[in-house]
């Protein structure tokens, strides 16, 4: 294959990603299509990391391509979005200089990508703290903050690294919700990273269960668990039926390197 | 033992008696005729002297003399020093390059400029502006160099990641995000620049603070000598107290 596939938005040929001896990533063939949400699940160091680092640019493979919407990733891509689970948030930028910043790199002008950045203040219930610095808001509010900064540049996919992993169990449910429904309104493909199981069935369309030494996608499967979700979901017997059906291969895969590791 | 923390007002008063009988103990010691006032006059001498001068108007005019060239110095010093410090900061390959030049500038101190600068400008105020740059362009380039490195890279990656390019991550990433830590280093290149001029005017001058102090010692008039280097550390402790005051507002976000 050296063309893309035009039906896909993300297209993972072949990839494989070495730090000397370390095998971080082997081999990894993906096809993601537009609107997806694809959650990436797997334990620490299993390589989920180091793929969205390639996906965004911010490294670069040992060996294999990687084409975003048709283009060949070989820097960093603005239109991949990244939300950090450190948030990442300019400390000097108030939070509406913060949301539009992508916009003044684009050099519009302040009026138009004020009005863009308010809009998506909105949407991720920040009213009313525009003109806050970072430094006042809490770690969820933080998040929110760096949400709606990836959205008002408008990118093709939104990557998230364990945005929610520093947040309080309740904070984070909140986030989960309202994700779920930024996604449902803006379409947008995803690729987001947890450990989480729960976090895994509740936000995503498909998952792609991935394994460490060396790091490989080893269980792809569809989350057929019905549209427009919420909490609520998590009560179904669909959920744990997919639930179980996860944590028989999570849990193989974690007691395989947890043996690889004791000495 | 836990004690109640002291009050602010007890505190400054504690400051203020330890003024009062330093300043006490030193009148009584001269009064007493212990010391010489040709080595050390009396606080109350000094005072006496300081007002006269003041009137003359010659005491304001070698402080702002002296002020006048730290500042054109200093702002030259660090107008090339920030832009130049991002860059090398940013880039390794520009580091390589003007790493041996920076290492040899780095260890001459600004009194070994002076004879130099003296052959290339005269006892001109060039010279003097010369003798501050020289003395603080290199350690103000080493502060701002070493502020950059501070930067979290993961702030870099995120500004990439939303379409900056190398051009807007170093104005828009680099420079605000190592700012506080530019700006207490230039603090300390502040005091170093008056060290500078004052060297330099001890050397050659016609007007300023070390003129003034070297022209006291020249004609035996020690209190002129003390009330010199009094200036010196009121005028330092000013420009600070100025500096943090601008330091305070340009870093509002901090708070």
């Amino acid at each position: 294959m050296s063309q893309a596939d035009t039906s896909s938005m993300i297209s993972v040929q072949g990839i494989s990603k070495h730090y000397g001896d370390f095998q971080a990533l082997q081999h990894v063939d993906l096809e993601i299509a537009k609107g997806e949400f694809v959650v990436l699940l797997g334990a620490s160091g299993c390589g989920k990391s180091t793929l969205l680092n390639l996906v965004t640019g911010f490294d670069r493979p040992t060996g294999g391509r990687i084409f975003v919407n048709g283009r060949q990733v070989n820097k960093v891509d603005p239109h991949c979005g990244m939300v950090f689970q450190q948030y990442a948030l300019f400390p000097w930028l108030t939070v509406i200089d913060n949301v539009a910043f992508g916009l003044k790199m684009k050099g519009i002008s302040k009026a138009e990508r004020h009005k863009t950045a308010t809009h998506f203040i909105e949407m991720v219930g920040l009213k009313g703290f525009e003109h806050k610095y970072p430094n006042a808001l809490s770690g969820g509010m933080r998040q929110r903050v760096s949400i709606a900064r990836v959205l008002a540049n408008d990118p093709d996919v939104i990557l998230l690294d364990e945005p929610f992993a520093a947040l309080d169990a309740m904070t984070r449910q909140v986030l989960q919700d309202e994700l779920l429904q930024i996604y449902e309104k803006s379409k947008k493909t995803i690729i987001f990273i947890t450990h989480s199981i729960d976090e895994a069935l509740l936000l995503s369309t498909r998952m792609l269960i991935m394994s460490a030494r060396p790091g490989r996608v080893v269980t792809d499967m569809v989350n057929d668990l019905p549209m427009p979700r919420n909490a609520e979901v998590q009560l179904s017997p669909r959920y744990n039926e997919l639930k179980s059906q996860i944590w028989d291969t999570v849990q193989s895969e974690v007691m395989r390197s947890l043996k690889a590791t004791s000495h | 033992m836990i004690s109640k923390p002291p009050s602010r007002s007890a505190l400054l008063s504690t400051s203020a008696a330890s003024i009062i009988v330093f300043l006490a103990v030193w009148e009584l010691i001269c009064r007493a005729g212990w010391i010489d006032p040709i080595f050390l006059p009396p606080p109350s001498a000094v005072f006496a002297k300081a007002m006269g001068m003041a009137g003359e108007g010659t005491l304001i005019g070698n402080v702002l003399a002296s002020g006048r060239r730290v500042m054109i110095g200093f702002l030259a010093a660090t107008a090339v020093a920030i832009p130049l410090g991002i860059i090398l900061g940013t880039s390794t390959y520009a580091r390589a390059a003007f790493d041996p030049i920076l290492s040899f500038l780095r260890p001459l101190p600004s009194m070994s400029w002076i004879p130099l600068s003296l052959l290339w400008f005269g006892i001109t105020e060039t010279q003097k502006y010369s003798i501050v740059f020289m003395g603080t362009f290199a350690p103000a380039l080493v502060y701002v160099i070493e502020a950059t490195r501070n930067v979290d890279p993961l702030l870099i990656r995120a500004a990439q990641n939303l379409g900056a390019n190398r051009w807007q991550v170093m104005k828009e990433v680099i420079l605000p995000g190592s700012l506080p830590q530019i700006l207490s280093g230039m603090k300390v290149i502040l005091g170093l620049a008056w060290t500078c001029v004052i060297s330099a005017e001890l050397v050659a001058a016609r007007e300023g603070l070390g003129f003034l102090i070297m022209n006291g010692k020249e004609f035996f008039q020690t209190e002129v000598v003390v009330l010199g280097m009094l200036l010196i550390s009121i005028t330092v402790l000013v420009t600070d107290f100025v500096f943090r005051v601008l330091e305070n507002r340009v870093l509002r976000w901090q708070r």
